[in-house]
C-alpha cells in the first residue's frame, strides 16, 4: 500500500453511498440477477474526500440526515461504499452505539473477552490488559455481575474501557461520551487527549458544540451528504449555524405558531419592538464564544410621540434564571420618541458569561421599570447560545477577570 | 492476509460457539446436564413407545430393536438439520443489531450456529451409540464413516440454511413457509417408514430427496454396520459441495446489499 502522505492514517478519496429505494424487497432481488431498473437513488454520502493524519482529532458535524452515520459505518467497515475508496493504515475501532456487541447475560468480564474479540484484539492480548481494562472502567465489584444489572453509564464506561484498550490506530466515537456523568466524560476527554499525544487519531460526531470545540483540531461540516465546509472548529461551527438558521426559516410558518404560544408579549403597543438581533463581532451568528465582543441589534417603531423612553435587555438562562439586565435609563441614554418614526438601539459588549443556552428579553417602557407605563414586552425575542471560552478556561456563569499574582515565600 | 483474516474469524466462531452454549445454560440448575437430557429422551421414547408398547417390528436384521436401530439416526440427523434450518434462517435478522455495528462478517455467526447444533448431534448421536451396546448390538470398524457422513449433514444444512437465511430479508414470507416446507420434508423423507414402502409407487420422492442420501447411508450403518450403496455417499458428498458453492455464490452477491437493508 503506497500511502500519498507519511502521517496520514485514513485516506478517504471520492466516497459515495447510495441506497436504491424499492416499492417491495423482492424488487431488489430481481435487479441484482436480471438487469432490470426498479429503484429509485437516494444518496446518503456523495464525493467524500478527506485525510485524516496521525494524532489528529476530527470532528464531523451537520444536521440529522446530513450523512454523518453512513460516513461512520462505511469508516468502521459495516458498510460498503458504491464507489470510492477507503485506505486503512491500522486497527479501526469504532464506537458507534452503545453495547453493541456485549450480551447481558453475561459478567462483565466476559464481555470484556468477547467484545475484545469482537474488535479485533487476540485473546492473550485481553488476558495481558483486562486489569487495565477494569481499573479505568471503575466498574470494581460490578465486574462479576451480569451485564444487565448495569446503568448505561455503567456500559459506556466498560465499553469505551475496551476501545481504548484495543489500541487502534483510529478511534470512532459517536457521541457515546454523553452517557456517563460528568466525572467519567471529564476522564474520558482526558484519556482521549493521552491517546491522542501517543498519536492516536480519533474521529468525534457529536451535537455539543462546545465539546467540538474542545477537542477538535478540525471539523467537517456535512449536508445533503457533501461535505460543504472543512477547516477550523470555530468557522466551520459559525457556518453550522447558519445552516441550522437557514433551516428553520424553512419551516418558519409552522414554527411561528408555537412561538408566539410559549412567547410572552404585552404591553400597550405605544411603540413597538420591531426585530432583535444578537450577533458575536467574530462569529456573526448567534453562537458566541465566551469572551467575544456582541452587538445586540433593537429595531423599535413608534406610534405617537413618547417624552421619556426606556430600552432594556435581560439576559436569561436556559432555567429562566436572570444574567444580567440593564436599560438605557441607567445609562442615561433615554429619547424622546416622534411619531412614526424608526429608532435603531445597538448595545456592544463582551460576552463575559459561562457557556450554555441563554435567551434575550427586550422591553420598552418609561422611567427604571415597565411597572408603570409599558409599551411593549418581549419575552425570550431571540436565543443564543455560548459556546467555547475565549482566553483563559473558566467554569461557572461569569467571568470574573481575576488579576493573579504569586510570590515565593523563603 | 486474507487467509490469516479467516483463521481469526473462524477461532472467532469457536468463541461464539462456546459462548453460545454457555449461555443456553447460565442459570439453570443442571447445566450442561440437559445436553445429554433431550436426546436420551429421544432415544428412549423411540426404543420404549415403538419397540416395546407398539410393538412395531422390522425383519430387517433379528433383533427386537430393529425398528429403533433404524430409528436412531434418522431422527437424530433429521433433528440436527432441522434445528440448523430454523436458527439460520433467522440468523441475520437476529444478528441485525451487531453487523450494522461491528466490523465481523455473517459467516462467523453461520459457522458458530453450525458448531453448537453439531455438537448437539454428536452427542445425541453418541448416546445412540451406547444405546446400541447396551442392547448388544455389534459396533464395526465401518462405524468410522458416521464422521464424515455428519459432516456432510453439517456442510449441507450450513448450505441450504445460508441460502434461506440470503433470502429471507427479500422474502419476508420465507419466515412463515420453512417450518412448513421443514415439516413435509420430514414426511417425504424414509424416517419413520422405510424406503421400500414407498419407492415402487413414489420414486421421486427417493431420487428427488437429497435428504435421503444422506440419511439412507447412516440407517445402514446402525442397522448393518456397513455402508451397502456407496453410490449414495458419492450423490450426498456431491449434494453437499454444490450446495455450498450455490450458498458462497449467493452470500458474495447479496452480504453488502442485505447489510444496507436490514
Amino acid at each position: 500500500m503506497q500511502k500519498t502522505n507519511d502521517n496520514c492514517v485514513l485516506e478517504i478519496k471520492n466516497l459515495t453511498k447510495s441506497y436504491k429505494l424499492y416499492d417491495k424487497p423482492s424488487d431488489r432481488l430481481l435487479e441484482l440477477f436480471f438487469k432490470r431498473k426498479k429503484h429509485k437513488i437516494f444518496y446518503a454520502n456523495k464525493n467524500i474526500t478527506f485525510n485524516l493524519l496521525e494524532g489528529e482529532t476530527l470532528g464531523i458535524i451537520g444536521v440529522n440526515g446530513a450523512g454523518k452515520s453512513t460516513l461512520l459505518k462505511q469508516i468502521a467497515g459495516v458498510t460498503k461504499p458504491t464507489s470510492g475508496e477507503i485506505k486503512r493504515y491500522g486497527r479501526v475501532t469504532a464506537l458507534l452505539e452503545l453495547g453493541t456487541g456485549f450480551n447481558p447475560e453475561f459478567t462483565g468480564l466476559e464481555n470484556i473477552y468477547l467484545n475484545g474479540m469482537l474488535i479485533g484484539m487476540k485473546k492473550d492480548e485481553i488476558k495481558d490488559k483486562v486489569d487495565s481494562i477494569i481499573e479505568f472502567s471503575e466498574l470494581g465489584d460490578f465486574i462479576d455481575e451480569p451485564l444487565k444489572t448495569y446503568s448505561s453509564g455503567m456500559t459506556m464506561r466498560l465499553a469505551f474501557s475496551i476501545a481504548i484498550h484495543s489500541e487502534p490506530q483510529v478511534l470512532i466515537v459517536d457521541e457515546a461520551l454523553s452517557v456517563g456523568d460528568a466525572y467519567f466524560s471529564a476522564k474520558c476527554t482526558r484519556a482521549l487527549k493521552e491517546l491522542k499525544k501517543k498519536n492516536l487519531s480519533i474521529i468525534y460526531v457529536s451535537h455539543d458544540l462546545n465539546s467540538l470545540k474542545l477537542l477538535c483540531d478540525r471539523l467537517i461540516l456535512l449536508n445533503k451528504g457533501e461535505i460543504v465546509d472543512e477547516g477550523e472548529p470555530e468557522r466551520v461551527i459559525n457556518k453550522y449555524n447558519y445552516l441550522i438558521a437557514k433551516l428553520d426559516k424553512e419551516q418558519d410558518g409552522k414554527l411561528n405558531i408555537r412561538e408566539n404560544s410559549c412567547q410572552t408579549e404585552y404591553g400597550n403597543y405605544l411603540a413597538q419592538i420591531k426585530n432583535v438581533r444578537i450577533y458575536g463581532v467574530e462569529s456573526n451568528s448567534n453562537v458566541i464564544s465566551s469572551g467575544e465582543e456582541a452587538v445586540i441589534e433593537i429595531e423599535v417603531e413608534s406610534h405617537k410621540d413618547i417624552n421619556d423612553v426606556t430600552l432594556g435587555i435581560l439576559i436569561r438562562d436556559k432555567f429562566g434564571q436572570d444574567i444580567f439586565g440593564t436599560n438605557t435609563f441607567h445609562y442615561d441614554k433615554n429619547i424622546k420618541y416622534k411619531k412614526n418614526h424608526t429608532y435603531i438601539y445597538k448595545f456592544e459588549m463582551v460576552m463575559n458569561i459561562g457557556i450554555g443556552k441563554y435567551t434575550l428579553t427586550v422591553a420598552l417602557h418609561s422611567q427604571d421599570n415597565h411597572l408603570s407605563n409599558c409599551f411593549h414586552w418581549k419575552d425570550k425575542a431571540v436565543e443564543f447560545e455560548i459556546a467555547g471560552v475565549k482566553g483563559s478556561i473558566f467554569i461557572g456563569i461569569v467571568r470574573l477577570n481575576p488579576l493573579i499574582s504569586i510570590e515565593e515565600c523563603l | 492476509m486474507k487467509l490469516f483474516n479467516i483463521i481469526s474469524n473462524l477461532r472467532l466462531s469457536l468463541e461464539f460457539t462456546s459462548r453460545d452454549l454457555k449461555e443456553r445454560y447460565v442459570g439453570t440448575n443442571f447445566g450442561q446436564l440437559w445436553l445429554i437430557i433431550s436426546p436420551l429422551i429421544s432415544i428412549f421414547i423411540y426404543t420404549i413407545i415403538f419397540s416395546d408398547f407398539m410393538k412395531m417390528r422390522m425383519n430387517l436384521i433379528g433383533s427386537k430393536y430393529a425398528y429403533s436401530i433404524y430409528l436412531i439416526p434418522g431422527l437424530l440427523t433429521w433433528t440436527f438439520f432441522n434445528n440448523v434450518m430454523m436458527r439460520l434462517t433467522n440468523s441475520i435478522f437476529e444478528k441485525a443489531g451487531i453487523i450494522k455495528k461491528i466490523n465481523v462478517p455473517m459467516y462467523v455467526y453461520y459457522v458458530s450456529i453450525l458448531l453448537t447444533e453439531f455438537i448437539f448431534y454428536i452427542i445425541s448421536i453418541i448416546l445412540g451409540l451406547i444405546f446400541l451396546l447396551i442392547i448388544g448390538h455389534k459396533i464395526t470398524v465401518d462405524f468410522l464413516y458416521l464422521i464424515p457422513l455428519m459432516i456432510m449433514v453439517g456442510v449441507f444444512a450450513m448450505s441450504l440454511g445460508v441460502v434461506f437465511s440470503l433470502l429471507n430479508p427479500f422474502f419476508k414470507d420465507l419466515k412463515e413457509v420453512i417450518p412448513i416446507v421443514l415439516q413435509l420434508w420430514f414426511w417425504m423423507t424414509p424416517i419413520i417408514y422405510v424406503k421400500t414402502m414407498v419407492a415402487n409407487k413414489y420414486p421421486f420422492l427417493i431420487e428427488f430427496n437429497p435428504v435421503f442420501y444422506f440419511v439412507e447411508p447412516l440407517q445402514n450403518i446402525f442397522l448393518y454396520g456397513k455402508i451397502l450403496n456407496y453410490k449414495e455417499v458419492f450423490i450426498s458428498v456431491s449434494i453437499a459441495f454444490s450446495m455450498l458453492l450455490i450458498a458462497g455464490f449467493l452470500y458474495k452477491k447479496l452480504i453488502d446489499e442485505i447489510k444496507d437493508i436490514i
